[in-house]
């Protein structure tokens, strides 16, 4: 057991430091000295409060979009609409938070807000999976074309009721103070948004492995065939599995739009979906490993946007980082499971031996 | 002494958890029938994979006719004429006999015409009944493994190695297979055969390499042991089988379970059950005897619900359960021991705590404010792992990492728990060892004289022989007749099951 904590602990570390070496190797094509942009880029996250607080702030989004993805994953479907739930989301919060916020105490707005984006997105989700239930069509082309139609529903709204009072721009006017998400931490962009990101990755997890239905769409997940002769109604879960999905992926919207951007904007946060399929990749579909990897992925975006403002760096580099470093990471699964069996066979050979 | 024609010298292999062969050393001789005799992961495939290059050894080497040789690959294998038919057949389905049998021979342009003749020629010179043009598909088993073996004699073959070739075939099949490795021995070739058989190791074989735990524990003629000399070798010990003498000879009368003229239609149209009417009594073993496939697997998930009947019906203690669906007959006390456990049985990637409680989630017994109660669920399967003795370090541990005896044992505990009134066993010893065959037979008799009502479906007749108080014969989705357990021989059964009806078996055999 020992071994394998070490093994894990020094593979990833590996990996990551691999990562951005390679990423370093691409600075020096572009004839910049790495080691000059890393320092650069380390000293500015260390020294400044905000911007080392920032990591936490893109890590909260991120943290719901892979949750989304690795939930439906334990059930081996694939949720790739994690975008569009979170469009539904962030389009459900700005409208119950403008309706709201004149009528009601803050406090009351942001729960009824997140209540609804829940709600919305799990709905949203749900679809996907009804219709796989019912017409066992592909969840992961629906999923995916249902991203479409979020987006679209998103840019009508800002283009008719959601539209800001000057009817200028595609965006919302700004909430009201009152229905801001609190910071935590004074003079950064921190909000409470981060702490409950953390509290369902950690709920997730305890649904996952320790209550009857996480159980059960588990085992739906592993073995359809066996869960079904066991009388367990795989496609009830299956629509359930998409609504808890949809509702998670749902509330990144609420924590951007009430935490961070405070209106909502055509088309922002594009590739939160994306980037949370790498993050629950990366972290093997586990909810607590989702933690660190989603904040491992905001560090790589607030280091990139850093460096991306750096004279002759172009901001592209973070996604060179985040694949590099996603690359080495997967493979080091596959360096562990080496190691773990070489293991194995040497413990045997020496117990034959004696 | 003359020179063996292959021989295998100290092979060690090691997986990253087991030692699959230690020094494994043997060899065969032109002309003769070696049976490799042993318990399942007593390393026979193994070592046989080794030799035909699918595995390459971590220590030893291989010698043919005294020389040293360099296996790598099937393709080398082949080259040194040695051919293995495995367990699950390398046949493509939508292929003809014909395509299968040349495929990785030929380049270009196929000409089907001479081939087809030149197959037809060699299926005649062993008699065997083929059309070269038919697709493997439509072919029965029997006949499919009549193709892998003349795949083999195609790349002129002078070793060939069978992985348990007899596990699908009817005891006629298996006759005729016998018949052909005595020719094909009798003109100067080898043959291994990989078996946990007994009975077919005495028929066949000229001389016995007995292996257990990945060593060779016995090489011996066959002319100078005998069966229980070979189980002994075999498992270790000794084992007490179960007898008719164990029955209790007292039938209760008391019907349990009825089957009602059910019939079921595949999405096909053709009727995987044809009009089936059968009675199970309490404290009483059915046994189902046919050559699988032929509505067994229908029949056992009409009992369990998983599917339900085109016409008929269903009835428990004379309550109509025709449209109760599986998890309400789970609740009625109705277990499944499924064929093929790691489809339908049971989830490898969990662990075996998880799968004891695989159909009962639902039950609150498993739940502390609203939490599956693991302490409880751990404990129970702890009994439950001393009960049935499954080897396993602990309740934690993954279903995957036991072996198939152990497997199925878990399976067993929980279906024996759940199947308060009605077990129903499909295969329940398929592909295990003896140790773990013979503790299942007991369970299943301790079980019947508890008085639950036992459906016992096997393709081994020595296995329904043994268990059963009456036998059904089902062949293509009928019942070919329910006899007592003492009207039947196997040559009857065998003749039943091939698909004549009573009426002419009687005037057949007698």
């Amino acid at each position: 057991m020992q071994a394998k904590l070490r093994d894990l602990l020094i593979t990833n570390i590996l990996a990551i430091v691999l990562g951005i070496a390679a990423s370093g190797l691409m600075l020096l094509f572009l004839g910049k000295n790495p080691l000059n942009a890393y320092s650069v880029l380390i000293t500015s996250v260390v020294r400044d409060g905000y911007t080392f607080a920032d990591i936490f702030v893109k890590a909260t989004p991120l943290m719901f979009t892979a949750l989304a993805f690795a939930f439906t994953y334990k059930a081996n479907l694939y949720n790739i609409g994690a975008q569009g739930q979170f469009y539904i989301g962030a389009v459900i919060a700005a409208a119950g938070s403008l309706l709201l916020q004149n009528i009601l105490p803050g406090w009351l707005v942001l729960i009824i807000t997140l209540l609804l984006t829940i709600v919305g997105g799990g709905l949203w989700g749900a679809f996907v999976g009804f219709v796989k239930a019912r017409y066992n069509s592909n969840e992961f082309l629906v999923s995916m074309m249902s991203t479409y139609v979020a987006l679209a529903i998103m840019n009508y709204s800002l283009r008719t009721f959601l539209m800001e009072t000057k009817a200028e721009y595609p965006q919302t006017d700004a909430l009201a103070a009152s229905v801001w998400l609190p910071r935590i931490i004074p003079g950064t962009r921190l909000h409470i948004g981060f702490v409950l990101a953390v509290l369902a990755c950690v709920g997730v997890w305890i649904l996952l492995y320790k209550t009857t239905l996480g159980y059960r769409i588990r085992a739906v997940g592993y073995n359809a065939g066996a869960a079904e002769m066991s009388g367990i109604n795989a496609k009830k879960l299956y629509i359930l599995a998409f609504f808890i999905s949809g509702a998670l992926a749902g509330v990144a919207g609420f924590t951007e739009v009430n935490g961070v951007q405070h209106m909502l904007v055509q088309g922002f946060n594009p590739d939160l979906g994306a980037a949370g399929i790498g993050i629950a990749i990366l972290a093997n579909g586990n909810p607590i490993g989702i933690i660190f990897a989603a904040i491992l992925f905001g560090a790589l975006k607030v280091g990139g946007t850093i460096m991306g403002q750096m004279s002759g760096i172009p901001s592209s580099i973070i996604e060179l980082m985040q694949g590099f470093v996603m690359v080495f990471v997967i493979l080091s699964y596959f360096v562990r499971t080496w190691l773990e069996n070489n293991r194995e066979k040497r413990k045997l050979q020496r117990a034959v031996a004696k | 002494m003359e020179t063996a024609f292959f021989e295998l010298r100290g092979i060690s292999k090691y997986f990253a958890k087991v030692i699959a062969n230690k020094d494994v050393s043997f060899s065969i001789q032109r002309g003769e029938v070696l049976a490799l005799l042993g318990e399942n992961g007593a390393g026979k495939s193994t070592i046989m994979k080794i030799l035909y290059g699918l595995y390459k050894a971590d220590e030893g080497k291989l010698l043919k006719d005294g020389k040293e040789i360099k296996i790598d690959s099937p393709k080398e294998a082949m080259e040194l004429g040695i051919s293995m038919i495995q367990q699950h057949f390398s046949l493509v389905p939508a292929h003809t006999v014909t395509e299968n049998i040349i495929l990785g021979n030929v380049q270009g342009i196929i000409d089907h015409k001479l081939f087809g003749e030149e197959i037809k020629r060699l299926a005649e010179l062993y008699g065997f009944e083929l059309n070269p043009n038919d697709y493997i598909r439509d072919l029965a088993v029997g006949v499919q493994q009549k193709v892998e073996i003349l795949k083999a004699l195609y790349q002129k073959t002078n070793l060939l190695i069978m992985d348990e070739p007899t596990a699908v075939l009817t005891p006629q099949e298996a006759e005729n297979l016998m018949g052909f490795v005595r020719d094909f021995t009798a003109q100067g070739n080898a043959v291994i055969f990989i078996t946990h058989k007994l009975k077919e190791v005495m028929s066949v074989a000229d001389r016995i390499i007995v292996m257990r735990a990945g060593r060779v524990y016995g090489d011996i003629k066959r002319a100078e042991t005998n069966e229980l000399e070979l189980s002994k070798l075999m498992i270790g010990r000794d084992l007490k089988w179960v007898t008719k003498d164990d029955r209790q000879e007292s039938l209760d009368q008391e019907v349990c379970l009825e089957i009602q003229q059910v019939t079921v239609q595949e999405k096909t149209g053709v009727p995987a059950l044809k009009d089936i009417s059968l009675t199970l009594h309490k404290g009483e073993i059915l046994g189902i005897a046919g050559v699988s496939g032929n509505g067994q697997q229908e029949l056992c998930e009409i009992v369990c619900g998983a599917i339900l009947p085109t016409k008929g019906r269903v009835l428990l203690d004379g309550e109509d359960i025709t449209e109760r669906k599986i998890r309400a007959r789970i609740d009625l006390g109705i277990g499944y021991v499924p064929a093929d456990r790691s489809s339908d049985g049971m989830i490898m990637d969990m662990s075996i705590a998880e799968n004891m409680l695989l159909k009962s989630s639902y039950d609150k017994k498993w739940q502390k404010r609203g939490f599956i109660d693991k302490q409880k669920l751990n404990q129970y399967t702890l009994q439950e792992i001393q009960e049935y003795s499954i080897k396993a370090p602990s309740p934690e541990t993954l279903a995957r990492g036991l072996s198939g005896g152990n497997q199925q044992k878990v399976v067993l505990a929980r279906e024996v728990d759940n199947g308060e009134k009605v077990i129903v066993f499909d295969q329940p010893t398929r592909g295990l060892d003896l140790g773990a065959v013979n503790h299942i037979h007991q369970v299943i008799l301790k079980e019947r004289a508890k008085g639950k009502s036992v459906l016992l479906v096997s393709t081994e007749l020595a296995e329904i022989f043994a268990l059963s108080d009456r036998i059904a014969v089902l062949y293509k989705g009928e019942i070919q007749g329910v006899f007592n357990s003492a009207e039947l021989t196997t040559e009857k059964i065998g003749l039943l099951m091939a698909g004549f009806r009573e009426g002419e078996v009687s005037n057949d055999a007698g």
